[in-house]
Formats: C-alpha cells, sequence, structure tokens
C-alpha cells in the first residue's frame, strides 16, 4: 500500500496550488490521468479576475456584487466574499511566482474588460492566461521536486471513506495496468469539470466527470449539477475554445443578416453581457433560423480591430482560426457557436474548500475539494469569465491548507487495502470479460448527441424525460460493449471506457437536475419555466446516490450582502 | 479522400519488434490528423495507442511523427499531410516508445529540470507585482508559449547523435528565465548553459524551429542566450570564443581569416584543441586547400569597420 | 542571365574549387555573374550570436549594393542564402527595424530598399524554366551512370518559411538539376540533414557524427557521390571524411563535389579544370565515368 500524509487527485492549478500549500511540513503526493502541464487549466485564455485598479479604479466590493448579479444570485455570498477579498494578493503571489503577465506601459499587470464585470480587472497574459498560471506553478512544483511526489498518468478510481472519514483513495497506474490503494490523511480533489457529456464542447477529453463520480459514489451529493455554463464562442462544429477576449477587445457578434443582435438582448453590455446571456441570444437568433447561412453559425468579427492590435492581444485566437477551421480572424469573421464550457456544480465544500455532505454542512473528514470539480458556490447559476482561474488558485490554497492543518492533527487510519483493491480489480475484469456487440464509441456519441440536444442552452420538460431515458438505455447497452485491447501495458482504451461509465452517470445527475429545476436561472434556462423561481428555487440542488435511483435534495444559498435582484444588463 | 494511415505498431507486451500497420479512412475536409487517429482506435483498432487531451494545440500531448517529422496530431489537417494517398504515422524521435506512438517522456523532463526552470528573483518580493515593463515581457513572451510538446526535441539533429545535449525545449525553456527581467541570476544561468552540452552544442539546423507548434521557435532563443552569455563575459569556451573571433575578422577585413578563427576558437594556450586541428589542417595544406595566408580585405572595407563602431563593436 | 554574385568567404578561401567551378559553369551556360566585391561576409548566424543589428546590418548592405546594380543576387552557399534571406525577412517585417538598419547604413552610402531584387541560390536559378532549358541545351557529356546523391544544407530548407524550395521537406530541385545532367538521382533521408559543421569546434563527435550518418546513408542507398550546395558541408563531408570513417570504422569513402562542378562536368570541363584534385576524397574513381 503506497502512503503519503496528503494525496492531490488533479493536477491543474487548483490541485498545484493546494501542492504548494502543503508541501511544507507534510509528505504529499499528487496524482493526475495526463502529466500535470497538460491539464485543461492550461486552456483557459481570458484572464484572471482581481481588483487590483491597475486600469481604472476597482473594489472587491464592486467584484462581489458583478459575481453575484452573474450568479443570478444563486452563490454563496460569505464564500464569494473571502474569495474576491483574496483574489489581489492571490495575483501578486502568481506574479511573485514568475507569472508572464502582459503589462501595462508602467509596468504593472494589465487589466482589461470581460464579460459580466463592471470594471477592467481581467489579468491576462497575451490570450493564453491559463497556460501562463499553469507553467508557472508546475516551475514552482519542479523547484520543489523533492518535497511532492508526482504520479503523472495515474488514474483514480475511488474514494476510501470509512463512515464520515476519507481514508485514502485506490488508483491505478496507466502504463502498468497496476492498481494500488493510496492511503493518507487527507485526500484533496482538483479534477475540473466534465464538458465532455455534450457534443459541442471546449472541454479536453480528459474532461469526464471521474472525480466527482467517486464522490457520488462514495455517498457524497453533487450540487447544482443542472449548472452548465455555455460559452458563446466554441469553434463551429469542434467546439474549440475562441476566448471571451475577442469580445473584450472590441469584437462583435453578428447574425446571418449582418446584425449585431445582442442589442435586442443585453442592450447596456452588448457583446460583454455575461456568457449564458450571450449564448442564449446566440441559440434564439440560430433557432429563428438567424444564423449564418441558415446554419447554426453566428459570426465573430474582428476585422475591425486591426492586425496589429489582434497579433498583440490575441495572437493564439489568430493561430486557432487558421489552424483549425482555415479561418484567418483577420480577414474573415470566424464562424462560432454555444459550447458546453463549465461545471458550475460539483462535489459541495464549504468556503474552506473541506467537503460537505449535507444541507447542514456535516463535514466529511479528511476530504477537500477545490477548483472546476468542487461546488462552494461562488459562480452560483453562472459563473463569470476570469472568476473561474482565479477559483482554482483561491480556493486551491484554501483546501490545501485546510487539508494541511487537518493532516497535522490526526494519524492515518487502518484501510482494508485487498477489499478496497479487489472492488476496482473486478470492474476491470469486468468490463475485459465482456463480449457483447454495443459499440463504446456509438454509446458515447449517443449521449453527447441528446445531452447537447435535450439538455443544452434551452431545456423543457418532455425533453428532459426523453434525455434521462435515453441515458438510462444507454447504460444498458454499455453493459453490452466488448474491449479490443485485454493489455495491461499502457491501456488507453479501457480508462476511456471507465470514463465513458462516469460521463453516462454524470449526464443522467445533470438531466435529473435540470428536470427537477422547474425555473430559470443562469445557465439554466427552460422554455417551459422562462422565469426565475426565488421563491421556489432561491436553493442549491443536491443529488444523492440512492438505491432508487437519483434523489435530489435542496441547500439553501448564503445571502449576505446583496438581496436576489432583477438581473438585466 | 480515402487516406492510408501507415502506422508503427509497438508492443512490448506482445512481441519485440515494431511494425507497420495500414489502416484505410476516408477523410473529410476539415478532420485534424488527431481526429483521424481518434476515428481508426474508436472504430477500427481499440489498441491504438497515443496520447491526447486538449485537441486545441495548448496541451501538448499529441505530438507524433508524421511522415518523418513532428508534428502536432490536433494542429494539423490530415489533408494537408497526405503525400500520394499515405501518411506514415511514428512516435516521436530522441525518446524511446513504451506501445505504438506513446512515447516515454521522462529524460525530456529531466533535461528540462536540469536549466532551474523557475524564477529565481533578484531581490525580496514588494507588496504587490513587481515591475516589468511591455518591452521586458516581450523578451519572454515567445519563449512562455512553449507547450512542452516534445516536438522540437524529436527532431533536433544535435540529439539524435549526443544524448548530453540539453535539446532544444530545455534551452528554450532556459532563455524565458535568461531574459526574463526579474530574475537575478542571469550569470549564473549563461554560466551553466555554456557547458558542454548547452548553447554551444546546437548546430543551428532550424529543426526546432520547423517543427515547434507555437511561436515558441527555439533555435532563436538559443541565439538569445548566446548573445546574453557573450555579454555577460562567459566566453572560455570554443563557442563564444569563436563567436568573438568570427566578429573580429569580419570587422578587421569584411570577411572570414579561415586561418585564424580555427586557432582562436580552440584558444591560442589550449595545446590539445590545437594539436587536433592539425590533421585537418596538414591535409588541407598538402592539397593546396588551406586558405591564403596574406588575407585579403573585401573593396570599401572602410564602411564594415564604420558600421562595426556605431555599433559600439 | 545577368546576377550579382555573392561568394560568400569560403568559396575563395578553403574550398577555392568551388568559386573555380561557379565561373566555368557561368562561362559555359553563358550566365554572366558580376561578383559583389564589396559585400561583407554573411556571419553565417555567427555574427548575430554576437551582436543581431550587426549582422542585419552588414547582409542589408550587401543586399542594398545588390539593388543598386539593379540585379538579382545569387548565392552559390546554402548559408550565405539562408542567413541573407533571415536578414531580408527581420528587415522587411518590421518598419521600425528598417529604419534602425537604414540610419545604420546611411553613412555609408546604402539604402536597403527591400522587395526590388531576389536573393537566390545557384541551384534555384539553374531550376527555374530557363535555368532548365539552358541546362538541356548546353550539356556535352551527359553524367551517364553516375549516382548522384545531393546534400542540401540546413540554411536553403529551413525554416521552411524563407525557403525557396516548393516543398523543404521534401525537396527535388537539385535531383531535378541532376536528371537533366544526365546522372541518376540517389534519394535518402539524410540529404535534408544536417552536416554538423556549426559544432565543428565545439562537439567534435557530434558533429563528425550528423557527417557521417548522412554519408552511411548515401553510401548504403547506392551513391558514388555526393553533391553539396554548401561549401561549409563540403568541408564537413570531405575535408573530415577520414576523422569521421576512423570514428564510424565502416571503412569506406565517397568523393563529395560542389553542384557547379557537376554542372561544369556535364558541360565538358575536366575535373583538373575544376579543382577536383584539391579534394581531400579523391574522386578518381569517377573518371571512369567522366571519360
Amino acid at each position: 500500500m503506497i502512503k503519503h500524509d496528503v494525496v492531490i487527485v488533479g493536477s491543474g492549478l487548483a490541485g498545484m496550488r493546494a501542492a504548494l500549500e502543503v508541501c511544507e511540513g507534510l509528505d504529499v503526493a499528487i496524482l493526475s490521468k495526463v502529466y500535470p502541464t497538460r491539464s485543461h487549466s492550461g486552456a483557459a485564455q481570458g484572464g484572471i479576475a482581481a481588483s487590483l485598479g491597475n486600469s481604472e479604479s476597482d473594489s472587491w466590493e464592486e467584484h462581489l456584487y458583478d459575481t453575484v448579479k452573474g450568479g443570478d444570485f444563486l452563490n454563496d455570498q460569505d464564500a464569494v466574499e473571502e474569495f474576491v477579498k483574496a483574489a489581489p494578493r492571490v495575483i501578486y503571489e502568481l506574479e511573485h511566482y514568475g507569472c508572464v503577465f502582459s503589462r501595462t506601459p508602467d509596468g504593472k499587470i494589465a487589466q482589461r474588460s470581460f464579460g459580466g464585470h463592471s470594471k477592467p480587472r481581467a489579468c491576462f497574459s497575451a490570450d493564453r492566461t491559463g497556460h501562463a498560471i499553469l507553467h508557472a506553478l508546475h516551475e514552482q512544483l519542479l523547484k520543489r521536486s523533492k518535497s511532492i511526489k508526482i504520479y503523472s498518468e495515474w488514474y483514480m478510481h475511488s474514494l476510501v471513506l470509512d463512515g464520515d472519514r476519507c481514508n485514502g483513495i485506490v488508483v491505478s497506474d496507466i502504463r502498468t495496468g497496476a492498481v494500488e490503494v493510496m492511503q493518507a490523511k487527507a485526500v484533496i480533489f482538483a479534477t475540473g469539470g466534465y464538458g465532455r457529456v455534450f457534443n459541442i464542447t471546449s472541454n479536453a477529453f480528459a474532461s469526464t466527470a471521474d472525480g466527482v463520480m467517486a464522490a457520488f459514489r462514495a455517498g457524497i451529493p453533487l450540487e447544482d449539477a443542472e449548472f452548465v455554463q455555455y460559452h458563446p464562442s466554441g469553434l463551429y462544429r469542434q467546439g474549440i475554445l475562441f476566448s471571451e477576449a475577442a469580445r473584450s477587445e472590441g469584437g462583435y457578434l453578428l447574425n446571418g443578416e449582418g446584425e449585431r443582435f445582442m442589442d435586442k438582448y443585453a442592450p447596456s453590455r452588448m457583446e460583454l453581457a455575461p456568457r449564458d446571456i450571450v449564448a442564449r441570444a446566440e441559440q434564439s437568433e440560430m433557432d429563428a433560423g438567424r444564423g449564418v447561412d441558415g446554419k447554426d453559425i453566428i459570426h465573430l468579427d474582428l476585422r475591425h480591430l486591426g492586425e496589429a492590435r489582434i497579433m498583440e492581444r490575441l495572437p493564439q485566437i489568430r493561430q486557432l482560426g487558421i489552424d483549425f477551421i482555415g479561418v484567418d480572424c483577420v480577414k474573415d469573421p470566424l464562424p462560432i457557436q454555444p459550447t458546453a464550457h463549465y461545471s458550475m456544480g460539483g462535489i459541495p465544500t464549504d468556503k474552506f474548500g473541506q467537503v460537505i455532505t449535507d444541507a447542514e454542512g456535516t463535514h466529511v473528514k479528511g476530504f477537500f475539494a477545490a477548483g472546476e470539480c468542487a461546488c462552494v458556490s461562488v459562480h452560483g447559476a453562472n459563473r463569470l469569465g476570469t472568476n473561474s482561474l482565479l477559483e482554482a488558485v483561491v480556493f486551491g490554497e484554501r483546501a490545501g491548507k485546510s487539508a494541511f492543518e487537518y493532516a497535522m492533527k490526526v494519524d492515518h487510519a487502518p484501510v482494508n487495502e485487498s477489499h478496497e483493491k479487489t472492488k476496482v480489480l473486478e470492474q476491470f475484469e469486468g468490463v475485459f470479460q465482456q463480449n457483447g456487440d454495443e459499440s463504446y464509441n456509438d454509446i458515447r456519441n449517443q449521449m453527447k448527441k441528446v445531452m447537447t440536444e435535450n439538455c443544452g442552452v434551452f431545456r423543457e420538460e418532455k425533453q428532459l424525460k426523453t434525455c434521462i431515458e435515453t441515458i438510462e438505455k444507454l447504460q444498458e447497452k454499455f453493459k453490452n460493449g466488448k474491449i479490443t485491447d485485454k493489455g495491461k501495458l499502457f491501456n488507453t482504451e479501457i480508462y476511456e471506457i471507465l470514463e465513458l461509465e462516469n460521463m453516462l452517470a454524470m449526464a443522467e445527475i445533470i438531466a435529473k437536475g435540470a428536470l427537477d429545476r422547474k425555473e430559470s436561472r443562469g445557465g439554466h434556462s427552460r422554455t417551459d419555466y422562462p422565469k426565475r423561481d426565488d421563491e421556489n428555487f432561491l436553493k442549491h440542488s443536491l443529488a444523492y446516490k440512492t438505491d432508487d435511483g437519483i434523489e435530489i435534495k435542496y441547500k439553501p444559498v448564503v445571502i449576505t450582502k446583496h438581496q436576489p435582484a432583477e438581473r438585466t444588463y | 479522400m480515402i487516406i492510408t494511415f501507415k502506422i508503427k505498431r509497438y508492443n512490448p507486451e506482445k512481441q519485440g519488434e515494431a511494425y507497420f500497420e495500414d489502416f484505410k479512412l476516408d477523410v473529410q475536409e476539415d478532420l485534424t490528423l488527431l481526429d483521424c487517429m481518434n476515428e481508426i482506435k474508436w472504430t477500427l483498432d481499440g489498441s491504438l495507442t497515443y496520447r491526447m487531451s486538449c485537441r486545441s494545440a495548448i496541451c501538448g500531448s499529441c505530438a507524433v511523427k508524421a511522415n518523418g517529422h513532428a508534428t502536432l496530431a490536433c494542429q494539423r489537417q490530415a489533408t494537408h499531410l497526405v503525400k500520394g494517398d499515405t501518411i506514415v504515422l511514428e512516435p516521436l524521435g530522441n525518446m524511446k516508445p513504451i506501445k505504438d506512438l506513446a512515447v516515454d517522456f521522462e529524460p525530456f523532463w529531466e533535461k528540462i529540470n536540469k536549466v532551474s526552470p523557475y524564477l529565481q528573483p533578484k531581490q525580496k518580493a514588494p507588496e504587490k507585482e513587481r515591475v516589468q515593463s511591455p518591452e521586458q515581457f516581450s523578451l519572454i513572451d515567445d519563449s512562455s508559449t512553449c507547450i512542452m510538446c516534445g516536438s522540437c526535441h524529436s527532431d533536433c539533429n544535435v540529439l539524435e547523435v549526443d544524448e548530453d545535449f540539453l535539446g532544444p525545449a530545455a534551452l528554450a525553456k532556459a532563455q524565458r528565465f535568461v531574459q526574463d527581467s526579474r530574475d537575478g541570476k542571469t550569470l549564473e544561468r549563461v554560466k551553466n548553459l555554456s557547458k558542454p552540452g548547452g548553447i554551444w552544442d546546437c548546430t543551428h539546423c532550424g529543426e526546432c524551429v520547423e517543427r515547434c507548434p507555437k511561436p515558441a521557435r527555439p533555435f532563436d532563443r538559443i541565439k538569445e542566450i548566446m548573445t546574453v552569455a557573450l555579454e555577460q563575459g562567459v566566453t572560455n569556451n570554443n563557442g563564444a570564443r569563436h563567436a568573438l573571433s568570427f566578429t573580429k575578422s569580419v570587422k578587421s577585413s569584411g570577411r572570414l581569416n579561415e586561418n585564424i578563427i580555427p586557432v582562436e576558437s580552440v584558444g591560442f594556450f589550449n595545446f590539445r584543441g590545437l594539436f587536433d586541428l592539425l590533421p585537418v589542417g596538414l591535409r588541407m595544406l598538402f592539397k593546396g586547400k588551406n586558405p591564403p595566408v596574406f588575407h585579403k580585405s573585401i573593396d570599401e572595407v572602410e564602411d564594415v569597420k564604420r558600421i562595426y563602431m556605431e555599433l559600439d563593436e | 542571365m545577368k546576377f550579382a554574385l555573392f561568394t560568400g568567404c569560403v568559396a575563395k578561401g578553403a574550398t577555392r574549387e568551388l568559386m573555380l567551378s561557379t565561373i566555368k559553369s557561368a562561362e559555359g551556360l553563358g550566365i554572366e555573374f558580376i561578383e559583389m566585391k564589396s559585400a561583407a561576409c554573411c556571419g553565417a548566424g555567427v555574427v548575430s550570436e554576437k551582436n543581431p543589428l550587426l549582422a542585419d546590418a552588414l547582409n542589408a548592405r550587401s543586399i542594398a549594393i545588390a539593388e543598386e546594380q539593379d540585379l538579382d543576387l545569387v548565392t552559390i552557399c546554402s548559408t550565405c542564402q539562408g542567413i541573407l534571406k533571415k536578414t531580408e525577412s527581420h528587415v522587411d517585417s518590421d518598419p521600425s527595424y528598417k529604419k534602425k538598419v537604414n540610419n545604420v547604413l546611411e553613412e555609408g552610402g546604402h539604402h536597403y530598399a527591400g522587395g526590388k531584387i531576389k536573393i537566390q541560390h545557384f541551384a534555384n536559378v539553374l531550376g527555374t524554366e530557363e535555368g532548365l532549358k539552358l541546362l538541356r541545351d548546353k550539356v556535352k557529356r551527359p553524367l551517364t551512370g553516375l549516382k548522384t546523391a545531393a546534400f542540401y544544407g540546413c540554411y536553403v530548407l529551413r525554416p521552411s518559411g524563407l525557403s525557396l524550395y516548393e516543398d523543404p521537406d521534401n525537396p527535388t530541385g537539385m535531383e531535378e538539376i541532376f536528371e537533366i545532367l544526365g546522372a541518376t538521382p540517389v534519394y535518402y533521408d539524410s540529404r535534408t540533414k544536417c552536416c554538423g559543421f556549426p559544432i565543428i569546434m565545439m562537439n567534435k563527435n557530434a558533429s563528425h557524427d550528423m557527417a557521417g550518418n548522412a554519408l552511411i546513408d548515401a553510401i548504403d542507398s547506392g551513391a558514388d557521390c555526393v553533391v553539396t550546395g554548401c561549401p561549409l558541408c563540403h568541408l564537413s563531408l570531405d575535408a573530415y571524411q577520414p576523422e569521421i570513417d576512423r570514428m564510424n570504422k565502416k571503412g569506406c569513402s565517397i568523393p563529395i563535389l560542389h553542384l557547379p562542378q557537376l554542372v561544369a562536368l556535364a558541360l565538358g570541363y575536366s575535373p583538373q579544370e575544376l579543382g577536383m584534385d584539391k579534394h581531400i576524397i579523391s574522386t578518381a574513381r569517377l573518371d571512369k565515368i567522366l571519360a
């Protein structure tokens, strides 16, 4: 059995930041199914928010209000307050680590406007901010390579939970297939989101709900799973992200008639309205037949910005357009559509990164979560751009701190190694032995299709019910698949199959949450319940695993400074 | 169009030798090479093994050799890569294959580690951000785009014959700190990078720049480190002496003095080095190939001297 | 066809036979070369290690000299070709840098305009329709049976954006010329790789290893000789061949020719007239093919 004091699953921004917090004084391991610099945090482009006031005077109070309004008042405001207060310190700390930031003429960290923010507070590194921060943290990890052990290309299967206490995880080495139990005093999950359940997504192939499902299977509920953010500017048909920064720098959104249609939906903010509003606007235009060439295409027009500005502020975006769809945004508009981008929901935690298991906030001892896989909730029903990179670093630090304090006080608890190992070995064997005739690829494609069509930007009761039925049928088909690669050496096929199983389960939870939430709020939009219903639904959903399937309970929202008001831009 | 993918398979669990296997796909206009690899894996042979994640040219997982040259699979359109009707896929070069197209990246990360790839600040951090001008940012902008995909490392001509060479990725990463105005260890860094296996072992072949999927252009970064090393006075090595001697020669006559430069490069008192030059020198003398002892200048050499003076050389 | 000839330094020094054979092949083809006697060394990418602006200024000056004569510039060295193209690209792509460079040149009476003349390697000139026709018309002694392996030299191929070859990863320009001269081109992987010359003083073993790999590849592919477009490659592959041979212990040798020598041979000149007796590796074995 492998033994560490603290084990962190996921090596993106949240995971690496947590590792830096824990490594002085404790034996810490960080585990990821991809090498740390391959983590999806690196794909974030636009910026990281903080009220530094380098461009225009700003305050944490304004950042708080923008975030809460952006979240359609579902955010837990006490957590948001800590979050926005910590932001400036966190940015300076990243810069001190050596993170490369774009600068103002007088050498300070440059900041730009971003959707839903009333002041320009997005600190950025050209249009590769996530990449810049990811590498800065990775460099710090390398600097402390003697104190932090990296398990690269290891997969986390399950959580070892004994009553209300977490004692470790069960993992396997992707390269050899060897299954191991990792005993730990504290476990931190920083496993990211699950956009891959959808057809058109900005997410990497690795974003497959493994962390959240391990928690769910261990009896921990998932909070606000129905809140999925559709980013307005995903590359047509491919879903690849074109940063919101393109709009911050002044890009226009045009429909098939060449109109800047946002004036109908958010006249004061136009293209810089929050993402859910812009995505719905785009979807409405496309559904009404006003997409470009009548297709599901909207144009992102950057031509008027000029080559110099594009090359200075948006060089990567220009290259993405050229490489992936043969369009040079200096000369032509980019074809985009809404793409599933961010999972507001996830493993419920308190504002210290400690995982909780019910509406009362009962702790799961020794289990912590941070980043996109967690739901604190700082984003509420819709996340503002640049708040996710911030969330990962702030809560990576906080979860790390909480885990550190906890692990300093306790001893390792015994773990039944063979029992835990056997469950996973049986799961592997089960897949290897299956000799059915269903294609896993077809199952995955059907899941993605039904989720995008029936549980996408606009949702409705009958469609959601069909969605759930379809997913359940696919879960049955899943039991009748057949694997090609039965070897142990670097078997990527079996891990894709395990990921598919997690995604099917997650898809069902998202659809069920969407069905039960009979209102529209933030990223969750019901055509049959188009209004926000504070009276009945100003609450977080908690999806539990029960013997009768998924049960949805609810948890109150913490409201401190801002009473829910009408959300217009 | 129907494309035949000739893929190098290797599974030491099954058999010792690698072999090529053909897969045919009907490829549409805008499918990337990675899309094709996925299609093959998901519909024809699930055991095909390779790494991939973001599919948007930022994570660096999916670099492979296509038609003999390293490339990022997700960034290239398959129809642009076809030769005849075939695309040959092999694992990255200069790295040991684990299985099929997946290679062992450990030695790559070890080389990155060797260049102390983290900021070593000049002074204690201020309360807010350290000041860095946009001009200073632009010095490290290019190297900061590196996604560590390994394409440059794969096709480096020197690494192919000398595994002690740090390689373009590690050296480009080193430049990210050598020219970071916030870093306080410039001299120490360039001293280390000027040792054998460092910057002066780069053969200028340009493969790394050619294969890099981002604007990192490792060779250009290596040259920047060379310039800093020379500015810092780290000149006690053949590469630095060569650059200084060459530059001096062009100043004095507008052209290379091929008799003097080899001697100045190894160092006047480097008897071993000078001795090593003897065979080829004598050989050339014997054949009448040696450059004339009386070294002629170009016409208008004064203009060249003037340019040198104007640029403080 | 009239061109400004940028000779480069080594063609008039350690590989004088390159200059000699260039003049002879131009004579035989009726191409007029005006030698650029006031052009400075291109810096070979080494001067730019010391001072990038200096290297660009010197090269912009050379290009300006050709502009002033209203003549396209021709190089006979892959390194010169690549370096001049790099300067052209640096200066043309940044108007403020161009101004800076021209400020340096001003006092000497030169001004770099950019975009006025072409910078080509001799192989590219021969590879034009006009060049190929000239070759076809003037070949007197077809090099029938001569199995010829090209070695391009890194700088004419990479970076590919500056290369004049259509497909720098798979160029065919030199092989097309070989065919017209009656020779049989031999294709082999190493023809686009590096000869190692730039690190001959810094890492001798690696340098010889790279050159050795290329030579063995050419020999194994059945070549009678290797033809280079760069005198530095020639030095690495020819002058150092005894060291290379000692390293890889394969006990084989192969003569190395400069492209203009191959061309001039086909035009009827003798090996002696082209300085082939100066090579370190004897070209005697080719005599029977040339007879």
